[in-house]
């Protein structure tokens, strides 16, 4: 089984994130859990959500403790993110402008520049989960078929167009830096 | 077979649209906001034909379903903690009058302090309201139990209360198979109606009722609320010969059939506790599970069926049993186990209370450490 946590600060969209990669997966027949933070949602505060993908059935009802990725959307919540528990073994996405020091392998990728550019941004607000959605799904062996898939089924028309585009560019991306 | 990937809430919206319940009156609040919030979307876009009844508190979203089951409609409610409380008085109105409503519980521990997170302690203060109580422990079950749950009702003229972990299951997403509606419309035929109130035809119903004829009608519920468990068994079966689904029916075990140590447990837990029985395998204690699905009728006779003589037994409780000397699920196995001849060892854990995060390791420590068991 692979966990996933993410943190973020309200609004910012991790459930909706958690949800399409929750939804992308199951389109290559695994089994998920998604789950929000539990809490009083609020705009502005610290959240956290997260997914479970497995081939088999899911059982585990608890809070994830020790995911193997953690993917956070802001650097200010990295130590915190951190400090609430990680793998051994495991690996960090982090939505930064540029590289850090970490005690874990971290990859940061600007989500937040990629939504700007491309003009992914309602209000003042960029949406950084898109990109992000791409990044992960990579990180996590998920074909982009199956998240274009995923993202134009809950977004019809242009918009699920629009942030499918968005998305592949997170996906290639992290598959530069892979290289 | 559809699949559904959505929240806990939005299983219990589509659920009751697949029960082609024809009258909806709830008052939102958390976890269970978006039951209503979805199943006023469904009536309100017409995918769901049914009259959705916003009302000004759970008092009156019990007397509203009261009311439309008097008339012989199949009619829904959900609530949550401080609202279930609110309805009490009428709960027993219910379950007296003999309407076969189903609701959903999501589970939430109760003020005071105020919390928005789950246990048991709202709908098992409910207990003696006549109401017969199911628990589940997934989305899945969460789905195929409001189907039974109107099997039951009807046949019984019981009203049942679903019960689900608030967020752990509520505003969790997972995979819920959805059967085919022409097997959900088989499976879930009306019934007859017994009485029903026809204005072209008055009459008086529950008047007044001296103690000439009052006990006959309690000794009644009492008795066929009893004698439920045999319909909540034959709804289970039923409802696995047309879809396939079995998540147990007054109960269901895991790994039992050699055990010596038992968990027994409801609600959520009953999940993640076959991790602990197969890590207390692996350390060679041979453990088993017992997830308690039917509360009400308490199923006395299987939970004594499947213990052994010389069983120890763990009771997992999410809830305090306030003046008691443990948790309420381990009173009620106590006092129904007496009888037996041979010792049976129940000891008992309290977790989870107001949400706290149970996993599968703290449920195998209180197996090892009651029993002093070296792992």
């Amino acid at each position: 089984m692979l966990e996933i946590r993410f943190h973020g600060y309200g609004g910012e969209g991790i459930v909706t994130l958690a949800e399409m990669l929750a939804s992308a997966a199951i389109k290559t027949g695994s089994q998920v859990q998604s789950l929000p933070s539990f809490g009083v949602e609020r705009r502005g505060a610290p959240v956290k959500a997260l997914l479970r993908i497995s081939d088999q059935e899911i059982y585990i009802r608890s809070e994830c403790r020790q995911p193997d990725i953690l993917v956070v959307l802001n650097q200010k919540l990295l130590a915190s993110a951190i400090e609430q528990g990680i793998k051994e073994n495991g690996r960090i996405i982090l939505n930064h402008h540029q590289p850090l020091d970490c005690s874990y392998p971290l990859t940061c990728i600007d989500a937040t520049k990629i939504a700007i550019d491309e003009n992914l941004v309602i209000g003042r607000v960029p949406f950084i989960n898109i990109p992000l959605m791409g990044a992960v799904a990579f990180e996590i062996d998920v074909p982009f078929e199956k998240l274009e898939q995923a993202i134009c089924e809950k977004w019809t028309g242009n918009t699920g167009m629009r942030n499918a585009e968005v998305a592949n560019i997170g996906y290639k991306t992290m598959q530069e830096r892979r290289k | 077979m559809k699949k559904l990937f959505d929240t806990g809430c939005h299983v219990v919206a589509q659920a009751v649209k697949c029960a082609d319940v024809d009258m909806v009156a709830a008052y939102p609040i958390t976890p269970q906001t978006s039951v209503v919030e979805e199943i006023a979307a469904l009536t309100e876009s017409g995918e769901m034909n049914c009259r959705f009844l916003p009302v000004e508190g759970e008092h009156s979203a019990m007397a509203a379903c009261v009311a439309a089951a008097a008339v012989g409609a199949r009619a829904f409610t959900a609530t949550s903690s401080q609202g279930l409380l609110y309805m009490h008085e009428v709960l027993h109105m219910a379950s007296g009058c003999r309407f076969p409503l189903v609701m959903v519980n999501v589970n939430r521990a109760v003020f005071a302090p105020w919390t928005l997170w789950a246990d048991h302690s709202d709908s098992l203060s409910q207990r003696d309201t006549g109401w017969l109580q199911l628990y589940c422990c997934s989305l899945q079950e969460v789905f195929n139990t409001i189907l039974q749950a109107y099997y039951i009702a009807e046949r019984v003229r019981i009203p049942v209360m679903v019960n689900m972990d608030g967020f752990i299951l509520s505003h969790c997403r997972m995979i819920v198979n959805m059967p085919d509606q022409e097997i959900i419309d088989k499976f879930l035929q009306r019934q007859p109606n017994g009485w029903i109130a026809n204005p072209a035809n008055p009459s008086a119903y529950a008047c007044v009722t001296g103690a000439d004829l009052y006990p006959g009608f309690r000794e009644e519920l009492f008795n066929d609320t009893k004698n439920a468990d045999k319909i909540i068994v034959e709804a289970a079966s039923v409802y696995r010969d047309l879809t396939g689904f079995w998540d147990g029916d007054l109960i269901d075990t895991y790994r039992c059939d050699d055990a010596d140590t038992f968990i027994v447990t409801i609600g959520s837990m009953a999940a993640e506790a076959r991790l602990s029985i197969d890590l207390l395998r692996e350390q060679g204690v041979k453990t088993g599970l017992i997830k308690i699905r039917s509360f009400r009728p308490f199923p006395a006779a299987a939970l004594s069926a499947v213990l052994p003589d010389g069983a120890r037994v763990m009771v997992l409780d999410r809830n305090y049993g306030l003046g008691t000397e443990g948790g309420i699920v381990f009173s009620e196995l106590k006092a129904s186990l007496f009888n037996r001849a041979a010792k049976i060892e129940i000891a008992n854990q309290i977790m989870g209370i107001g949400g706290s995060d149970v996993n599968y390791q703290m449920m195998a420590d209180a197996v090892t450490s009651a029993w002093d068991i070296r792992r």
